[in-house]
């Protein structure tokens, strides 16, 4: 378990990140957090013969919160967005998310940028990115370019980078003060990556029924899934325990997971209908809370 | 405080000595181990489960700088002889291992070649350009295609692949059979496990040119009997090897062979004079240092209509894995022998069968009986079921009471001194049994499944050299001590045991301490340098507390009696009857009260090294003594367990509510250290009855060699224990020690799975195999016959 040779870089400025890796392309990788990447390398899983280490550019560690967006730069530790008074305002669902990562020592080294980039289909950075339609910022020689993220994760461990880029920062909506939300995480032991993951915000009218709702579930396939629920009409409705129900196992009809080693396809089936249900819940009381 | 009874020393919650430099980061693990010049070994390993050798080219992999060379079996041949196992038992085929496989592999993992070069970097380089022609043989990976007829053959000079086979009857089964009420069977799936120890196996190897002798550093915890087998197999002289073990972390069983792997580090050193070291690293622990349990249980009972046991037969099949590093009987042998434990079962059948197949071989691992008290007490719920009986009645009825000691089991092992019923009624009191049962009854009413399993545990702690003898496994139970007195009144004292953690030098200088009359400050323990150490069997089972602690309180009593006989001479007495040694001074009975001499261990030390004319005539000088020690042929602690759980049956989650555990092991010699064992041993048996998987597919290949796949407990995952005491000591052994620290891995196997299908009940499934993980129970529950089927007629209100 030691890495084969590479060629270690530690560029001082993003410029000089890009342009290490427009020089060496295929065969150069960033290393933000190392929490994947350095198990990856020790068991020769990845071998890069370039490797360049984010580490030294901390003008990627910062947190904005501006109005109608949170952006949140590429080298911000989980620790510091599951604990930033900043996030936990502007968007406590991806506070509260980022608090399961792992334990403690892997939020203290892994980064916000490493996590999206290293698109682990269950992990719950990219859930909640699916979920909120975060834009995430890419840097090249070219230029910098925002990609959506239904568009950023393409398969698994896949994402929208081109030759040259990187990953410099990702934008989040907002979460209004009104809009509740849900987090559902389901593993053997604390700190795993999820089995099925599932995150949901919602709004209510003010009539008390559904006005806005939105689901995304981890796990369940090669990039985490937003879940197209334009065929459940729920918008208008009242939220009743059958309704949510209903929800629960809509979300459940629309994934596909494959089997697994030790995981039947059906009990992650039904895994996220049951989470899907529990963070509808979770989400409601959320809302209620704001109401009352 | 109560717990040191007639003791002093022993009994007291001291802290452990060891910790100081153990959590503060300055032990001396493998690797802390400076060796100048030491060249680094890495293993090729196989990428099939199941392949003939064709050819090995080494070449590519010898050309890259820094390598040193590249060995393959062929070589390991001329250097080494082969591991033989051919003990006379009755069954057992006796089996023959090369150091490197020369034919065929016969695991994914198996160590085809060897690499030595400047560092590991370049070893493992290497290590990927040695290029190996293998031919795909049809892998066996599972016991039923093990034992097939015509089954493709895991070690070719085998008839079959069932290595062992045994049969044993007392009494009549087949008539009580007959005469049954009831024949109730049931089935225990254990799957396979592996020890996990945080420091990995490793070892490293340096060879003296000039003294023609290797010291050979390795954790280990059989310290002399790995020396006399590395000479053995080395073909060498046992006087030219030692044996160093330092700080080790961790072994649970599997730091007792003497693995191939380290064997071909030494005949490295040897063969290329120079010092050749070897860390194996965590994918290849968990894939190819030694696997332990997947075995399978049948049981059948034939019961009265109170479910009292009439007759009891057990057949156990066991997956070896691909070589023998142990007689293959060995673990399955002593479940069998021991199934009954607290229960009066006087008619009793087993039949063993171990198989090879193409995985890692099998060794012992903390409990290698671990599954001996799920079957007992899990045969007795089966009874339970089927007869609408209560658990608990079912326990009690056929309970040995403390009259029936010594009780001789069916299998002619007897118990005495132990307290299951005892244990019994503390631990149902604690969890208030009653209560339980309408809280769950109250809780089913809301759609959730609380249940409570209850395993009691006779737990086989020291073995003496008379029960291997009896049980036909290889091997002796003594120990063997040594205690110097020092010049100036210290102590040093000495065991063959090879501590991997267990709080060694605290607890065994307790045991010197008494023996000898200081206190256990004065006292040093030094064990793991076989030129130090004396020649003992080393640490296995639940032995070091009653074999090593044993022998060296007897060796201390030795002590204290020639040192008060100098004491005797000094203060002009006839006797040394009336005096004792207490803290390291001597005292006076005086008129019944104690009183000081002036006279002090040090003192009497000081004459016997420096100034022996003064002592009395015939005292040889120094203060220096030595002695062996062979327990009773076998031990026996007990334990009852009680764990409650809730199932989600939405998800198959189970959570653990409550665990307590009602434990008597005998004389306590220092109950943070037996705290610490019993902790330990519950959360190893949870962790593997939950989380821990050894996977392998239908082609043989190992699915979890990291451990994000191989899932090992942590603090988050487990209860809180809540331990009550008892203390009846074993009359047949020194201080009453009875040894520990096995048995709470039995009991935690048994309560957890018997108290999720006390959860279970109402769906009409039984939970027959582990790991009890969440997408198992929720399987379990998709083919429940009929949900609820049972909610009306509650078992309790019928018996009450």
């Amino acid at each position: 378990m030691k890495p084969a040779s590479f060629n270690y870089h530690r560029p001082q400025t993003v410029e000089a990140a890009i342009g290490l890796l427009a020089r060496y392309g295929a065969s150069a990788k960033p290393i933000a957090g190392g929490q994947s990447l350095g198990p990856m390398l020790n068991m020769r899983l990845a071998r890069p013969e370039h490797l360049v280490d984010l580490n030294d550019l901390v003008e990627l560690d910062f947190l904005r919160a501006s109005g109608e967006v949170l952006e949140i730069g590429a080298m911000t530790r989980h620790i510091r967005i599951a604990t930033a008074p900043e996030v936990r305002r502007a968007h406590p669902l991806l506070a509260a998310a980022a608090a399961t990562i792992g334990h403690y020592p892997i939020r203290q080294r892994g980064t916000i940028g490493g996590s999206l980039v290293h698109a682990d289909p269950a992990a719950q950075i990219p859930l909640i990115a699916t979920l909120c339609n975060a834009e995430i910022i890419v840097s090249g020689m070219a230029g910098t370019r925002e990609v959506s993220a239904s568009e950023f994760f393409q398969a698994v461990m896949t994402v929208d980078l081109r030759h040259g880029e990187m990953l410099t920062a990702v934008r989040f909506p907002v979460l209004a003060a009104t809009t509740g939300w849900g987090f559902r995480l389901f593993s053997r032991r604390r700190g795993d990556f999820a089995i099925v993951a599932v995150a949901t915000t919602l709004s209510l009218d003010g009539d008390g029924r559904f006005a806005t709702v939105d689901i995304a579930v981890g796990g369940v396939d090669s990039v985490p899934l937003r879940i197209d629920l334009s065929g459940a009409a729920i918008k208008g409705e009242i939220p009743t325990e059958s309704r949510v129900s209903d929800m629960a196992a809509f979300v459940a009809d629309r994934i596909n997971p494959d089997d697994g080693a030790t995981i039947p396809a059906e009990y992650r089936r039904k895994l996220a209908a049951e989470l899907a249900r529990q963070a509808l819940h979770e989400a409601l009381e959320r809302t209620r809370g704001v109401a009352s | 405080m109560s717990e040191t009874g007639p003791f002093h020393y022993i009994g007291k919650p001291l802290g452990r000595k060891e910790d100081q430099r153990l959590v503060s980061g300055r032990g001396r693990y493998l690797d802390d181990i400076v060796v100048p010049g030491a060249l680094h070994a890495c293993f090729v390993r196989s990428p099939h489960a199941h392949a003939r050798i064709l050819g090995i080219s080494v070449d590519t992999a010898r050309a890259i700088p820094g390598v040193a060379g590249v060995f393959t079996g062929q070589d390991l041949e001329k250097w080494t002889n082969r591991l033989r196992l051919a003990p006379p038992i009755e069954g057992l085929h006796p089996t023959e291992i090369a150091t490197l496989p020369t034919d065929k592999v016969r695991f994914h993992g198996d160590p085809v070649a060897v690499v030595v070069a400047c560092d590991r970097y370049v070893a493992e380089d290497a290590a990927e350009l040695v290029e190996i022609d293998y031919e795909p043989l049809q892998p066996i990976v599972s016991l039923d295609s093990a034992l097939a007829p015509g089954a493709m053959l895991v070690d070719e000079s085998l008839p079959t692949n069932l290595v062992s086979h045994q049969k044993f009857a007392a009494g009549n089964v087949d008539g009580r059979r007959r005469q049954a009420h009831a024949v109730v069977e049931a089935s225990f799936s254990q799957h396979r496990q592996t020890h996990v120890p945080i420091e990995t196996r490793g070892c490293a190897a340096v060879w003296d040119p000039g003294r023609a002798h290797l010291t050979f550093h390795a954790g280990n915890q059989v310290p002399h009997p790995l020396r006399s087998m590395l000479a053995m197999r080395l073909g060498i002289a046992e006087t030219q090897v030692t044996v160093i073990s330092p700080d080790v972390g961790g072994g649970f069983g599997q730091k007792i062979a003497l693995y191939r792997e380290e064997l071909t580090v030494a005949a490295l050193a040897r063969h290329l004079r120079q010092p050749v070291r070897w860390r194996e690293d965590r994918a290849e622990n968990l894939m190819a240092a030694s696997h332990a349990r997947e075995n399978l249980c049948r049981t059948r009972a034939s019961v009265a209509r109170d479910g009292r046991i009439l007759g009891l037969e057990l057949e156990i099949v066991e997956d070896f894995g691909a070589y023998c590093f142990y007689p293959a009987n060995y673990m399955s042998r002593v479940v069998a022998m021991i199934l009954t434990g607290p229960y009066r079962i006087e008619d009793y059948a087993f039949e063993m069968k171990v198989a090879l197949t193409n995985k890692c071989g099998n060794g012992p691992m903390r409990a290698p009986m671990a599954i001996t008290s799920w079957v007992m007490d899990g045969t007795l719920d089966a009874v339970a079921r089927e007869l609408d009986l209560d658990p608990l009645d079912v326990r009690r009825v056929n309970m040995l009471r403390a009259s029936d000691f010594p009780y001789r089991m069916a299998t002619g092992e007897v118990l005495e001194d132990i307290t299951p019923a005892e244990t019994l009624e503390s631990a149902v009191k604690a969890v208030d049994y009653d209560a339980f049962r309408r809280r769950q009854r109250d809780l089913r009413g809301e759609g959730r499944y609380i249940g409570l399993g209850i395993c009691t545990v006779v737990e086989s702690t020291t073995y003496g050299s008379a029960f291997y003898k009896s049980a036909g496994i290889a091997g002796s139970g003594h120990e063997a001590a040594w205690v110097r007195v020092e010049p100036s009144g210290v102590v040093n004292a000495s065991v063959g045991l090879g501590g991997t953690g267990q709080g060694y030098e605290t607890a065994l200088s307790q045991t010197v301490a008494e023996g000898l009359g200081v206190d256990p400050s004065q006292v040093s323990i030094l064990t793991g340098n076989t030129d130090v150490a004396p020649y003992g069997m080393g640490s296995r089972g639940a032995r070091g507390g009653t074999a090593g602690g044993g022998a060296l309180y007897l060796c201390a009593l030795k002590a204290r009696e020639q040192v008060l006989q100098i004491a005797a001479h000094r203060l002009d007495l006839n006797s040394a009857q009336e005096l004792r040694l207490l803290d390291g001074q001597v005292e006076r009975q005086i008129d019944g009260r104690w009183r000081a001499t002036g006279l002090s261990l040090g003192d009497i030390a000081k004459i016997a090294y420096l100034d022996p004319t003064r002592l009395p005539e015939g005292t040889s000088p120094g203060l220096d003594f030595s002695l062996t020690y062979d327990p009773p042929p076998m031990t026996y602690s007990n334990s009852t367990h009680a764990c409650e759980v809730e199932v989600d049956v939405r998800t198959g989650k189970l959570s653990i509510i409550r665990y307590v555990v009602s434990e008597d092991c005998g004389t306590v010699i220092n109950p943070i250290v037996v705290r610490g064992q019993q902790q330990g041993a519950i959360a190893m048996g949870l962790s593997g009855s939950l989380l821990e998987e050894v996977l392998y597919d239908e082609n043989g290949q190992n699915l979890s060699a990291t451990l994000a796949d191989y899932l090992v407990a942590t603090a988050c995952e487990l209860p809180n224990f809540e331990i009550l005491h008892h203390h009846t000591p074993n009359r047949r052994t020194p201080a009453g020690i009875k040894g520990m620290a096995e048995g709470g891995v039995m009991g935690a196997i048994g309560a957890v799975t018997n108290a999720v299908n006390d959860a279970l009940a109402p769906f009409g499934v039984v939970a027959d195999r582990q790991p009890l993980s969440p997408q198992y129970l929720w399987s379990l529950l998709q083919n429940a016959p009929t949900a609820s089927r049972q909610e009306g007629k509650e078992r309790s209100e019928r018996h009450e």
